[in-house]
This record gives C-alpha cells, sequence and structure tokens, in this order.
C-alpha cells in the first residue's frame, strides 16, 4: 500500500509542461499482435503513435503461436556426435523446404544435458549448419543459423523420453 | 446534457485537423485512436521495413500516426529475413486516411 502510494506520486511529478495535465504523466499502452503472433506495447497519444516490442525482463518476446515450422528429433537424422545427415535425411530435408516455401528460415541447434556446454554449443551449431547448407541447396533462403546446445532445453533432461526430446534441431519460418 | 452534445460537436468539427479526442481531454488511455481513423489500436494492419542491417521492423502508417518495432525471433533476436533490400520496405501499410489530409507521401 505504502508502495503504490508512493508510486502514484512519482506518476504526478512526471507530468511535464507541455503535456498540460490532461494524462498527468500517465501513458497507458495497448496491445498489438504482429502477423508472426508477438505482442507489441502500442500507444495512441493524439497526433503521435508509438510502438515497442513486449518483451519478458529477459529480453524474451511475449508471443500468442509460435513460428516454429518444423522440429527434426537429431536421433532420426544424426549419428551421436555426428553433424553428419544422411542421403535419405537430406532427402526428406529437401522435401520439406520445397513444400514449405517461406521467405527464409532460421535454424536452431540443441543436444541434451549430457558432455559439456561449450561441446554441445560446438555441435549442436555444427548440426544447424548440416541443415542449412541442405536447405540453401533446395534453394531455400536461410535469415540465421545458431546453436544453443543444452541451454534451451525442451524437455526435462531428468528422463530419457525428455533428453531425446532435447536432441533437436529447430526450424523457424519467416513468412 | 445539452453542454455535453455541443461540446461533441465542436470537438467533431476540429477532430479532422488536430486528430484529438471528440469527448475532450485527451487521459492516460492511449489505447485507441481517436481521429478520422478511429479505431482500437490492436487493429493496426503492418508492413515490413528492411533497416541499414538488413534487419525486419513492422511498419505501419495510420494516416497520422506512423508506428515501428522490431520484428523479434522467439529467442529475441533481430529477425533479418531478406525480403527486401536495406532501407526498402514490403507490404501495404499505408492503410490510414492519408490522402485525406494532405500526406505528401
Amino acid at each position: 500500500m505504502v508502495a503504490a502510494v508512493a508510486l502514484q506520486g512519482t506518476a504526478v511529478d512526471a507530468q511535464t509542461k507541455s503535456q498540460q495535465g490532461k494524462d498527468k504523466g500517465q501513458y497507458i499502452p495497448t496491445i498489438w499482435v504482429d502477423p508472426d503472433g508477438c505482442e507489441h506495447w502500442v500507444m495512441d497519444d493524439g497526433v503521435e503513435g508509438y510502438m515497442t516490442p513486449h518483451t519478458n525482463r529477459q529480453g524474451i518476446p511475449v508471443c500468442r503461436r509460435g513460428n516454429v515450422c518444423g522440429v527434426m528429433q537429431s536421433d532420426q537424422f544424426f549419428a551421436t556426435n555426428s553433424a553428419h545427415i544422411s542421403k535419405h535425411g537430406q532427402q526428406r530435408l529437401n522435401e520439406f523446404f520445397r513444400k514449405t516455401a517461406a521467405t527464409s528460415y532460421i535454424i536452431t541447434g540443441h543436444t541434451d544435458s549430457r558432455a559439456s556446454d561449450a561441446y554441445n554449443m560446438r555441435l549442436s551449431l555444427n548440426r544447424a549448419n548440416s541443415v542449412a547448407k541442405v536447405a540453401q541447396r533446395s534453394g531455400a533462403r536461410i535469415a540465421d543459423v545458431r546453436g544453443y546446445g543444452e541451454r534451451q532445453p525442451a524437455a526435462s533432461n531428468g528422463s530419457a523420453s525428455g533428453m531425446a526430446k532435447n536432441r533437436r534441431v529447430e526450424i523457424i519460418c519467416i513468412r | 446534457m445539452n453542454i455535453l452534445k455541443i461540446t461533441a460537436l465542436v470537438g467533431l468539427a476540429f477532430g479532422l485537423a488536430a486528430c484529438e479526442s471528440a469527448t475532450g481531454a485527451l487521459g492516460p488511455d492511449k489505447t485507441v485512436d481517436r481521429g478520422i481513423d478511429a479505431k482500437h489500436l490492436s487493429q493496426l494492419e503492418a508492413g515490413i521495413w528492411v533497416d541499414p542491417n538488413g534487419c525486419d521492423h513492422w511498419i505501419i502508417d495510420d494516416g497520422v500516426e506512423g508506428y515501428l518495432s522490431a520484428r523479434l525471433d522467439k529467442y529475441g533476436k533481430p529477425v533479418c529475413s531478406g525480403i527486401a533490400p536495406p532501407t526498402q520496405t514490403a507490404g501495404d501499410f499505408k492503410k490510414g486516411s492519408t490522402n485525406l489530409i494532405g500526406d505528401p507521401i
């Protein structure tokens, strides 16, 4: 309660002369959802408009849906510790990129939490690069290739099935 | 009640020029376009502007107001799709009544 009163005090003080006391220095935004499904703060101040992405405090955008259009389970495409994709795997990827026909793609590699962080960062990037090469050969445009190692798990590393889920290459489709 | 109505009418008359609220003083609620393109701001339609580094931004020309906001992927990194060369735009984003008030571009 004390904190709330103190905050209100600051808000009134924030009023500048140019604002003529109409809004008491307070700008309440609404949400605009972009075509990717992510939120932005938006305000209309009469003749001016303002907009900025709605992110959490870690800088991650708040989105109502994802744009991950393909998840390759690494176990199906790569041998353990390898970034090589078999002929059959390459054919499957080719087909995927030809059918999807997005403007461009962001490829991110991920691992489970076994082995060292540095090793996993390297392996996941190598695997993402292998996928990007196949994509480029099929005529797809690649916006970015990244390896996140074990740092962005999709499931718990506490079980074998969770670890299998984490061993993956994600393909984000930019429309 | 009558005074309210008159105020509203006067407000409408000046609304075209000022694009301000027809109901009087502007409060802290900035969630609505009260001008000639009146609407809730969630209805804005965007195109893409590619910045000089080649990365995408959502761009909206809503008549009097212009909006620009970064296009980010799920990790918070800029999306640089290559949909158009740097400084070029893509998509139809000039939805506002720009012509009505004489915005030259």
